[in-house]
C-alpha cells in the first residue's frame, strides 16, 4: 500500500514561518523540493543546535521542519536563477513561500503571473498578517503573532507580564491550516483543472484555535484575562504535590473527590451541604483550592494521576520534555523514532507524525545540507549540463 | 447546505466537546455534509445545541438524534455508512466497538471509508483507556511545563490549545486520505493520538532534549532559540497594557536605533553585536521598557513596524474583535442563529484568494436534518419516522 500523497510534488520556499507545512505533506508522502537561497535559508539560524553549536546543519528546528525533503539551492533575484525556477514549476503542482507580500511580485513571480504560464498551479502564501489589510506588509515573527492574535493575554499570571506559549505555535498553526488548503485545492483542480492561491494569516490562525476566549467576549461580552495556574473557568487548575505538580480537575467529580479526601482524613469543612451546591463552590473557590492543595502535598502527582485515572479523572501530571521521552505510552506506541545522519555515528531522535494510518509513513531521511540534491534536481531532473551548472553556480544563480 | 469545494461529500460525525468538532468543522466550511450524531441524552453542557460554544464549533453541520443505546441504532449506524464517505468519532477506544460499529464492521458495508478515530492516547498502549481534556494533555506533553516563569511554577497557556490543534489534524488526516482515496479507490483507517498531537507541539525541544542530553527549563517570553534582543514583552503606557519587540538581525537592530533617534546608549560596546545585545539583554531590556512605557502599545508598535521592526500588541478579546487588520479581511462573520440571534464567529483562516463565502449557517438546533436523514437518505415512511419517534430510538 503506497503513501496517501505519493503524487503531490512541491516546492518549498518557506522560512519558518511555514516550512512545517510541506513537512506534513512530505511526512504523508508528497515530494518536497526545499529551495534555499545560496549559502542556506536564514531558519537554520533558528536553535536549538545540536551538541549546542551553532551551525547551518546542526539546527534542530530546520531538522525538524524539513525532514523527509530534498535540498536545492537558488537566488530568485538572479535572471537564471528565475528562469530555473520557471522550469522547476512545470515539474511541481504546489508553491509555499512565506515572503511579504509584494516581493515576488516585483521580481515577477508572482502568482498571477505564474498562473498564466501553468493554470493548475497551487500556491500557498503564509505571512503574519495575510496578504490584503493595513498591517499586510508588516513584518513578523511568533511573539508578534502570538500578541495581536490574544494567545497571550490569557497565558501568564497577573503578577507576570503575558505569556507566550512555549515553541512556535503560530507557525504550526498555520501550516497545518496551509496543508489542508493544498489538499483542498488539489481537489478542486480535478474538477475545474485550475490551481488557487491561498492566502494565510499567522495572526487569523492564532485567533481560531482560542478555544473559549473570543467565544465567552461574542457571547457573555466576558473579556479573558491571564489568571496563572488556574483554567479560564476555575474548574481545574494546577496544584503542587509532593513531587512536581498536577492538573487537576475540581467539579466535574466534585463528590468522588471530597469522599475520596475524606478517606483520608483531608476533606475538611468540604463535606458539609452547602459545598454542593457548584454555585457556592465557584464563589468560595480560594477556600477549596487551599483544601485540595493540602491534600495533594500529601502525595506524589504520579499516585493521584493513577488513582485518578481509574475512576475517570483527566488529571495529570506536569511532565518535563524529558519525561516526556521516557513516557511508557509514547514508547509502547514507537512515537520516537530514530532517522540516521550519514554523518554521524548515532541516529538522531525524532518525533513521528502524531497518528497511525493503514498505510506506512517510514520514510525517514534527515533534512538536506544546504544544496545537497543540487545535481540530482538540476543536472538529472532539468537536464542540465555540469559546465551549465559550473555557470550557474558563478553567476550566484544557484 | 453551504457552497464548497468538498460539496458531495458526506461525513458521519460522532465527535463531542472541542477537538473533534473543531476538525470536522473544517470539512463542513468547504462544503462537505457533515451528520453530527446527537440524542437528547448527549446534548447536554459543551454539546447542548443552544450555546455560544456549540454555535461556533458546530456551523454549518446537520444534526440528527439516535439513542445509541437502542438495539436499532446498529443497523440505522450501518445504513447511514453505506452512503457515507467518512466517519470521525472521538469515544474512548472501545465504544465504537461494543456497538458492533468498528472500522472493520463499517468498512464491510462501505469497503472504502475513512475513518479518522480521534483519543487522548491513541487505540493501543498502556496508557489507552486514559482519559483527558486538551488541558490533560498539554500538561503531559511538558507544554505547560516549558511555558512558565519557573520550572517549578508552572502556568501554562490560559485555554485549551490541545484540541483545535488535534482537530487540525483530524481534518487534514482526511483530506490526505481522500486524495489518496481518489487516487486509488481505496479507504484508510486513522488512528490520531491527541497525546502524540501535543508532544508534535514541541518537536525541536524534544529533539535537544534527546540528542543533547540536557534539561530544556521554561524561561518565560526568552527564547534560546530565536537570537533576537531586543525580545519579549514590554510594559506600555495604560493599564495593564504591552507590546512585544523582536530585533533579531542587524538589519532590523539600524532600523530600531534609527526610529529611536540614535541615543547615545545604543552606540556603546555592549550592545554592538546580536550576541553582545543578548549577553546584556536584561540591561536592554530595562531601557527599552522606558521607552515603551512613555507609549500606548498601539503607538509604541506604529512607531517599530513603520520602521520595519516586528512589534505587536498584546490583544485581549475585544481588541482582536476591534483590530483594525482582521475587520479589513472580514474576519469574523455572522451567523444568524433562529434562538441565539445573531452572532460572530470567526472565518476559516484558509482563504482562497478569489472565492469568499458569505453563506455561513449557524450549527443546527437538536435533530433539525432528522426528517431529512430518515426518510430523504434513508427512505423511512413517514410511519416509520413517527414509530421510531414514538419509541424514542429518534428522540
Amino acid at each position: 500500500m503506497g503513501c496517501p500523497l505519493e503524487n503531490l510534488k512541491v516546492l518549498d520556499l518557506a522560512d519558518e514561518k511555514a516550512s512545517f507545512c510541506s513537512k506534513l505533506l512530505a511526512d504523508l508522502g508528497a515530494s518536497v523540493i526545499k529551495v534555499e537561497k545560496p549559502g542556506g535559508d536564514a531558519s537554520r539560524n533558528i536553535g536549538p543546535f545540536l551538541g549546542n553549536e551553532s551551525h547551518p546543519n546542526r539546527s534542530l528546528s530546520f531538522n525538524h521542519n524539513n525532514m523527509n525533503k530534498l535540498g536545492i539551492t537558488l537566488n530568485v533575484e538572479h535572471v537564471e536563477g528565475r528562469k530555473l525556477f520557471l522550469r522547476l514549476l512545470g515539474k511541481h503542482d504546489v508553491v509555499v513561500e512565506t515572503f511579504l507580500p509584494g516581493y515576488l511580485e516585483k521580481l515577477g513571480l508572482g502568482f498571477g503571473a505564474l498562473s498564466k504560464i501553468n493554470e493548475k498551479l497551487i500556491w500557498v502564501s503564509v505571512t503574519g498578517f495575510g496578504q490584503t489589510g493595513p498591517r499586510s506588509r508588516d513584518p513578523c515573527y511568533d511573539i508578534v503573532a502570538s500578541a495581536f492574535g490574544g494567545q497571550m493575554s490569557v497565558s501568564g499570571a497577573l503578577s507576570t507580564s503575558p505569556l507566550k506559549p512555549f515553541g512556535e505555535q503560530s507557525y504550526t498553526i498555520a501550516s497545518l491550516y496551509a496543508a489542508m488548503g493544498i489538499l483542498l485545492a488539489l481537489k478542486r483542480r480535478r474538477q475545474t483543472g485550475k490551481g488557487e492561491h491561498i492566502d494565510i494569516s499567522l495572526q487569523e490562525a492564532v485567533v481560531s484555535a482560542l478555544d473559549h476566549v473570543m467565544v465567552r467576549y461574542f457571547y457573555e461580552k466576558v473579556v479573558p484575562r491571564r489568571q496563572g495556574e488556574r483554567s479560564w473557568n476555575n474548574t481545574s487548575c494546577l496544584l503542587p504535590c509532593k513531587n512536581g505538580q498536577l492538573f487537576i480537575t475540581l467539579f466535574p467529580q466534585w463528590e468522588t473527590l471530597v469522599e475520596w479526601m475524606a478517606s483520608e482524613g483531608m476533606a475538611d469543612d468540604l463535606t458539609d451541604d452547602q459545598w454542593s451546591d457548584e454555585a457556592y463552590r465557584l464563589s468560595h473557590f480560594d477556600h477549596i483550592l487551599q483544601v485540595v492543595k493540602r491534600w495533594t502535598l500529601t502525595h506524589t502527582s504520579d499516585e493521584l494521576f493513577e488513582l485518578g485515572q481509574l475512576m475517570h479523572f483527566p488529571w495529570a501530571p506536569v511532565q518535563s520534555p524529558q519525561e516526556v521521552l521516557d513516557n511508557p505510552q509514547l514508547k509502547a506506541r514507537h512515537f520516537f523514532i530514530d532517522v540516521s545522519h550519514p554523518e554521524m555515528d548515532t541516529p538522531l531522535t525524532y518525533p513521528r507524525a502524531p497518528y497511525q494510518w493503514g498505510c506506512s509513513l517510514e520514510r525517514r531521511k534527515r533534512a538536506p545540507r544546504v544544496g545537497e540534491d543540487n545535481i540530482e534536481v538540476y543536472q538529472e531532473e532539468l537536464g542540465l549540463s555540469e559546465q551549465e551548472m559550473e555557470r550557474l553556480h558563478s553567476l550566484h544563480a544557484i | 447546505m453551504r457552497q464548497g469545494i468538498l460539496n458531495g461529500l458526506r461525513v458521519l460525525d460522532f465527535t463531542w466537546m472541542l477537538a473533534g468538532p473543531f476538525g470536522t468543522r473544517v470539512l463542513a466550511d468547504f462544503g462537505a455534509e457533515v451528520i453530527k450524531v446527537q440524542s437528547a441524552k448527549t446534548a447536554k453542557g459543551a454539546e447542548s445545541n443552544l450555546t455560544g460554544y456549540f454555535n461556533t464549533w458546530n456551523r454549518n453541520k446537520r444534526s440528527m438524534t439516535l439513542d445509541m443505546n437502542t438495539p436499532e441504532a446498529k443497523e440505522i449506524i450501518l445504513r447511514l455508512t453505506e452512503i457515507c464517505d467518512v466517519v470521525v468519532e472521538n469515544f474512548s477506544p472501545r465504544v465504537m466497538s461494543n456497538w458492533g460499529l468498528g472500522y472493520e464492521k463499517l468498512k464491510k458495508v462501505r469497503p472504502d471509508l475513512i475513518m479518522v478515530s480521534i483519543s487522548a492516547m491513541g487505540q493501543t498502549g498502556p496508557w489507552k483507556d486514559m482519559v483527558g481534556y486538551g488541558p490533560t494533555l498539554q500538561a503531559l506533553s511538558g507544554l505547560t511545563y516549558l511555558t512558565s516563569f519557573h520550572k517549578d511554577s508552572p502556568l501554562g497557556l490560559g485555554f485549551a490549545y490541545a484540541d483545535p490543534m488535534i482537530g487540525l489534524y483530524a481534518a487534514l488526516a482526511v483530506l490526505a486520505a481522500l486524495e489518496y482515496r481518489d487516487r486509488t479507490g481505496q479507504g484508510q483507517y486513522i488512528d490520531l493520538s491527541g497525546y502524540e498531537v501535543s508532544c508534535s507541539l514541541i518537536g525541536p525541544t524534544l529533539m535537544d532534549v534527546a540528542s543533547n542530553k540536557k534539561a530544556a527549563i521554561p524561561r518565560g517570553n526568552d527564547s534560546d532559540t530565536f537570537s533576537a534582543a531586543p525580545y519579549g514583552c514590554y510594559r506600555c503606557s495604560g493599564e495593564d497594557r504591552w507590546c512585544v519587540i523582536a530585533v533579531s538581525n542587524e538589519h532590523e537592530w539600524e532600523a530600531f536605533c534609527r526610529v529611536l533617534g540614535n541615543p547615545d546608549w545604543t552606540k556603546e560596546e555592549k550592545f554592538s553585536t546580536l550576541s553582545r545585545r543578548r549577553e546584556n539583554a536584561e540591561e536592554l531590556d530595562g531601557i527599552m521598557s522606558q521607552w515603551t512605557m512613555m507609549h500606548t502599545p498601539e503607538e509604541a508598535v506604529q512607531i517599530l513596524q513603520e520602521g520595519g521592526i516586528p512589534a505587536g500588541v498584546v490583544q485581549n478579546a475585544e481588541e482582536v474583535a476591534r483590530d483594525p487588520q482582521l475587520e479589513a479581511r472580514d474576519f469574523f462573520v455572522k451567523l444568524n442563529h433562529p434562538v441565539l440571534g445573531q452572532a460572530f464567529s470567526d472565518r476559516s483562516p484558509i482563504r482562497f484568494k478569489d472565492a469568499s463565502q458569505d453563506d455561513w449557517k449557524a450549527a443546527p438546533l437538536l435533530g433539525e436534518d432528522n426528517r431529512y436523514i430518515y426518510m430523504e437518505l434513508l427512505g423511512f415512511t413517514e410511519e416509520q419516522f413517527s414509530s421510531y419517534l414514538e419509541r424514542k430510538i429518534i428522540q
